[in-house]
Order: structure tokens, then C-alpha cells, then sequence
């Protein structure tokens, strides 16, 4: 890992490794790892609790790779939501992975083919994301895919032991720690929305989802999610509109 | 096993509602990510409706939770959300100083009140 490479004269095959080691250790080093992995623990404790099956669990971390969507699955599930309720659900979460993904990659393909820049995308995550939107600028072109998957390999596979971890926690520790790990997935998502809140579209639209819930807990019945995405997300949206004409 | 079974459902769940509507949005980013203007209206309404969405998720889990944490009084699930909001703004926007001050609160408040 001391090799520095100097641009065009590194051996073509051992360059890419050892960026992606470098990607792999700038994720240990992160706090935003710390705090993914918090989350994960927390989702681990959350699918015992609500009796949602470990196997199942991993691979939502593998291959859904996104802890809201993941939430909502499990919640759903929990709350015996229709499955394809849970499917637009999860798609609306979603969706917000288009203008990530969007953003990052034209930063971090380099010259690599569609092939490699579709599997990277699978890894993209809100973690991973800030992440590298933080350090790649930093970094040679070619080093940013191996870097990149690196990091966030790092982060999915930390994430998948994170997970079994707050699972096995959640059956032994003592009641009011266990209480504490189901927290954390709740705490976490707010601290990390609120962080990442940067205009009044985003910020009307946490605030009118937090607000509608009580209500639509009660009235909206298995669609109460969707209602307070579209209603609250629309009103977010129209509040914004409106604040924006105005200055 | 019937398509029935608790545990192929929820394999099938996180493979057909959770894999293939979320990873469409990654792979159908790339494709069009030379394409794309971060600031259109359209992805604006929809990040919007998303936020509110996952406020839902956080908003049902700390008021309405399942399992064991419901046995901790609401005013002490709120009272951990406020100090872990509290905690992020005035130590240096810290969303690890926050979630430690939340969590100091649930857990202390499950050992004295529940």
C-alpha cells in the first residue's frame, strides 16, 4: 500500500487493487460508516422484533442496499401491507437513487464500460454517496471506480455483518438495551434527513411527514404510508413553489 | 412450498417489491445520467414525496412501534427524539453525537420508567 503511482506508469493490473484497498480503508476510517453500521445493528434488532426472517434480512441488505427501502419492506410486512403496495412504496423511496446515482457517476466511471458503471450503481447509498461526493474530487480519474467499489463494499458487507450482529444482540442483551438498538434505526434516519436537508422543499416535506403520520396512522388504513409520501410530498412541494415565487 | 409461506413470501418480498423497484431507479440513472438536470421540477416533487415518505417510516416506528419498544412510555421515546435532535444541532451538527444522546435517553429512560 506505500507504492505512490505515478500516472501512466503503474502496472495496469495491481493499480485498480490498490485503490480499491484504499477505498476499502478510508471506509474503516469513516464515521459515516459508524453510523450506517449504527443503523444496520438497529435494523438486525428491528426484524426480531418484529419477527421477520434473519435469511431474508440479508439479502434486503444485498440486494436492496437501502435501509428506508428496506424499512419499509419489513414495516409493511409487519403490518401485513398488500405486497404491491409495498413494491410502490419501496419504488417512491427509491426513486430518490435516480439523481444519487445520476450525480455520482459521471464522477466516478472514468473509462469504464456500462457493464462495470451498472454494477456500481447497486452500491450507491446515501452513506456511500456523501462519502465519495467528499473524497473523490481528490483523487485521478482512473482511481475512483476501484476506489469507490472499495468503499462501498466495505460499507454492504460491514452492513450485512452489522445486520446478523443486532440480531443476535436483540435476543440476549438486557431489556432496556434492546429497547435502545430498535431505537437507533429511527434516531439515525431523522439525524441523517435533517442533515441532508438543504432547501424548504426538503425540509416542509420531513416536517409535513412527520406531522401526518398520527393521522394517517389512524385513517389511512394499509395505504397510510403512500398517502402521507403524496400528500405531505405534494404540499412540501407546493410550499416550496410558493416560497421560491415569493423571493 | 405454497406461495403462502411466511418465509418464501418474505424471500419473494425483498426480491419483487424490494430489489427490482429500487434497482431500476440505479440502472436507469446510469443510462440516462448524461441526460439528466438534478434541478427539474419533476425531481423535485419526487424527492419531496420520498422525505415525507421516510418521515412516515421514523414517525410510525418512535410513535407506533411493534414489538418490545412499546412498552416504553411515548413522552420517553419522544423526549430521546428531541434530545438526539438537540444533541445533533449544538455539538457540531454530529449525527454520531446525536444518535449517542438519544440513545443515553431511551435506554436510561427504559431502566427508570418502564
Amino acid at each position: 500500500m506505500s507504492d505512490s503511482p505515478k500516472t501512466g506508469a503503474t502496472a495496469p493490473e495491481e493499480a485498480p487493487r490498490v485503490w480499491f484497498w484504499r477505498g476499502v480503508r478510508a471506509g474503516v476510517l469513516s464515521v459515516q460508516g459508524i453510523v450506517l453500521f449504527a443503523g444496520f445493528i438497529g435494523f438486525g434488532g428491528l426484524i426480531r422484533d418484529v419477527g421477520f426472517p434473519l435469511g431474508a434480512a440479508l439479502l434486503s441488505t444485498i440486494l436492496v442496499w437501502a435501509l428506508p427501502a428496506q424499512l419499509l419492506i419489513v414495516g409493511g410486512f409487519a403490518a401485513a401491507t398488500p405486497a404491491p403496495v409495498i413494491a410502490l412504496a419501496v419504488g417512491l423511496s427509491s426513486v430518490r437513487f435516480f439523481p444519487i446515482v445520476a450525480s455520482i457517476m459521471p464522477m466516478i466511471r472514468g473509462k469504464s464500460g456500462l457493464g462495470t458503471q451498472l454494477y456500481a450503481s447497486h452500491f450507491v447509498a446515501v452513506s456511500a454517496w456523501v462519502e465519495s461526493i467528499r473524497l473523490m474530487p481528490a483523487l485521478p480519474v482512473h482511481a475512483r471506480m476501484p476506489f469507490f467499489l472499495g468503499l462501498s463494499n466495505y460499507f454492504l458487507w460491514g452492513s450485512v455483518v452489522t445486520t446478523v450482529i443486532g440480531h443476535l444482540l436483540a435476543g440476549t442483551l438486557p431489556q432496556a438495551l434492546a429497547n435502545g438498538l430498535v431505537f437507533l434505526t429511527p434516531i439515525s434516519f431523522l439525524l441523517q434527513l435533517i442533515r441532508n436537508a438543504r432547501d424548504v422543499f426538503d425540509w416542509s416535506a420531513l416536517l409535513l411527514g412527520l406531522a401526518l403520520t398520527p393521522a394517517f396512522a389512524q385513517f389511512g388504513g394499509s395505504l397510510d404510508l403512500l398517502w402521507i409520501g403524496i400528500i405531505g410530498g405534494g404540499a412540501a412541494y407546493a410550499i416550496g413553489r410558493w416560497k421560491r415565487v415569493r423571493t | 412450498m405454497s406461495f403462502s409461506d411466511p418465509m418464501l413470501y418474505t424471500y419473494l418480498l425483498v426480491i419483487l417489491a424490494g430489489f427490482l423497484p429500487t434497482d431500476v431507479f440505479r440502472f436507469a440513472a446510469v443510462l440516462f445520467s448524461r441526460r439528466l438536470d438534478e434541478d427539474s421540477e419533476a425531481l423535485i416533487l419526487v424527492r419531496a414525496v420520498a422525505t415525507a415518505l421516510l418521515a412516515g417510516v421514523i414517525a410510525r416506528l418512535v410513535l407506533f412501534p411493534t414489538g418490545d419498544l412499546a412498552g416504553v412510555p411515548l413522552w420517553i421515546r419522544l423526549a430521546s427524539i428531541a434530545a438526539g435532535v438537540a444533541g445533533y444541532f449544538l455539538i457540531r451538527k454530529s449525527v454520531l453525537a446525536g444518535v449517542v444522546v438519544a440513545e443515553v435517553v431511551i435506554v436510561g429512560g427504559a431502566i427508570l420508567f418502564r
